[in-house]
């Protein structure tokens, strides 16, 4: 039984995969092409066959995609601000830098928010700040997004609605001493954000395997999101040299510059150089030698010896460890990490050799296998702790953390186990974790909307 | 008769253009006006008109707009601005030079060889 709506599906998603046509030239070939069958089949065609018709006049995936990577600016990352006598170029960066300088103002300008409400002193007002700079760093990305992809508007507003709750719920929820709670929702945000933001840079799905929810989209946002964030680090470390500079200079000839710097350049400066590292990594993504396998590859080795190290230290004195509530932190924040790591090398595993099997997915493994045991002994002690002192917010919040983490541990340690043994592929690896992250995305949500009710905002 | 390939890509932004300052259209009915035209002489593969659209808006002389049709179907219309106006006039003149200097070149060896 011949199904067009499948048929156009599978037609769109192959497309989306094998090219770089965005969102918005694909949903506008998918109407021409209905609207070539439409034609075809009041000729008396039948669906079967005017839709074959259709897409062989559209023309082969190859050519299509060679003429878009001409009309667009993915290749033109390299005439970023140099005057350029490419008429087209100059005209599609000049456009979309004055929206990023839009984007990146407003970011900035969402940062002085709490200043409205009378709360605009950075220092003694850090927990306000802090609880909300997830929504001002990301809402402006989001919102590039949807200009850069031409996302439909309905849907994107839809997805917006996210980013409403959460500032309703980090502002609105009451918050009482030892205020753990507000912490929680504070460190957790970021992750509900980022995985909306997942929707942004991918598109709405129009089938399981499509838009945000194609394992390939989400693999690239992990780069994405990881590449941002070293290009973010990057652009903060120029503006505190710019900040030094400032105040320096400005004290020379007597004048204090610090109420603007903290007023004025610091937060907008913070919340505004987001954008514009979300901006320049998706000017260069089809730059080859991207950041993300050096990296991985420098850092795998280290953090498997780091790892050890852990181990080793835990055994000559396990009570101890235990006694100290710091080290468990210190335990996730490592682990945290190298479920990043491992993420980062999946994504920077390429396409091409990603059937082989190479010295750096061994060494994945090992740094999974310790990861592993050092999360049974972070679970341990928490459990300790838990029967000891009872049930409380934070407890709970790395109870639940530590038990995902093993969770997600274990499932990629076993697929590269398969990975090896050749019964399995890298791709089902991939699968895998990029579904897992809906359960990241969950977790966070309840800690965010659900862990202040019940633990009455403590 | 098919025109060259080349002849196609050189002729296909006037036409879009002129078929544009009539009226806003979408990719499948510019598609379907040219057919009607030429009487489907000039036939292009419908992929490659999108990329030329895209570069057209990115010039600056045509721009978009999305509208959802009576069919329910969101189609991505195009109009042409100012500048895609004089750009037309240009490209019509370039055309028209040309068309000029074979006719002359026509024309004066016909006298020549009605000379011999």
């Amino acid at each position: 039984m011949f199904d067009l709506e499948t048929q156009i599906r599978d037609w769109k998603h192959h497309l989306q995969e094998h090219s770089s046509i965005g969102y918005g030239d694909l949903e506008e070939l998918e109407s021409h092409l209905r609207d070539s069958i439409d034609e075809l089949v009041a000729t008396q065609l039948n669906n079967e066959e005017a839709f074959l018709i259709a897409v062989k006049r559209l023309g082969d995936v190859d050519s299509i995609q060679r003429e878009f990577a001409k009309a667009s600016t993915e290749d033109m990352w390299r005439q970023l601000f140099i005057p350029t006598d490419n008429r087209l170029a100059t005209h599609m960066n000049t456009r979309e830098l004055l929206v990023v300088i839009v984007l990146t103002l407003f970011a900035g300008l969402l940062g002085k928010v709490p200043s409205l409400f009378g709360y605009g002193d950075f220092e003694a007002h850090g927990a306000i700040y802090a609880r909300n700079a997830a929504i001002f760093a990301f809402l402006p990305i989001a919102l590039y997004f949807v200009w850069k992809r031409s996302l439909p508007v309905m849907k994107s507003i839809v997805a917006l609605i996210p980013f409403l709750i959460a500032s309703l719920v980090v502002n609105l929820y009451p918050s009482f001493e030892p205020h753990h709670t507000a912490m929680l929702s504070a460190i957790h945000l970021p992750i509900v954000l980022l995985y909306t933001l997942l929707y942004f840079y991918s598109g709405p799905a129009t089938g399981k395997e499509s838009g945000w929810r194609s394992p390939h989209n989400r693999l690239n946002f992990i780069r994405f999101a990881g590449e941002s964030f070293i290009f973010a680090v990057l652009i903060g470390l120029g503006g505190v040299v710019l900040i030094l500079l400032t105040m320096g200079t400005f004290e020379l000839v007597g004048i204090d510059a610090s109420p603007f710097i903290q007023n004025w350049m610091a937060p907008m400066g913070f919340f505004g150089l987001f954008t514009i590292a979300a901006y320049l990594v998706e000017q260069k993504k089809s730059l080859i030698e991207s950041i993300a396998p050096v990296l991985s590859r420098i850092f795998t080795p280290l953090f498997f010896l780091v790892l050890m190290g852990l181990l080793i230290a835990f055994a000559s004195n396990p009570q101890d460890a235990y006694e100290n509530r710091m080290l468990l932190i210190w335990f996730d924040v490592v682990l945290a990490l190298v479920l990043a790591l491992t993420l980062y090398s999946m994504s920077a595993k390429d396409q091409v050799s990603a059937s082989t099997r190479t010295i750096w997915d061994a060494f994945t493994f090992a740094l999974l296998i310790a990861a592993i045991l050092v999360d049974l002994i972070a679970l341990a002690g928490i459990v300790i702790r838990v029967s000891n002192y009872g049930f409380t917010a934070n407890k709970s919040a790395a109870l639940g953390e530590n038990i995902i983490l093993l969770v997600n541990l274990v499932l990629l340690a076993s697929g590269y186990m398969k990975f090896f043994r050749r019964t399995s592929s890298f791709q089902s690896i991939v699968r895998m974790q990029t579904r897992f992250l809906d359960v990241y995305a969950v977790w966070a949500t309840v800690v965010v909307m659900l862990f202040p009710l019940v633990f009455s905002f403590t | 008769m098919d025109l060259s390939k080349d002849l196609v890509a050189a002729s296909a932004t006037p036409i879009i253009l002129a078929i544009l300052k009539n009226r806003p259209s979408y990719g499948y009915a510019i598609i379907r006006k040219v057919q009607e035209i030429s009487k489907n002489e000039i036939a292009w593969t419908d992929g490659m008109l999108y990329p030329v659209l895209h570069r057209l808006e990115a010039s600056g002389f045509i721009s978009s707009f999305w509208r959802t049709s009576e069919n329910g179907r969101r189609r991505k219309y195009y109009e042409i601005t100012n500048a895609g106006i004089e750009e037309l006039l240009l490209l019509k003149r370039q055309w028209e030079m040309v068309r000029q200097a074979l006719l002359t070149l026509e024309k004066e060896y016909e006298g020549e060889s009605q000379d011999v």
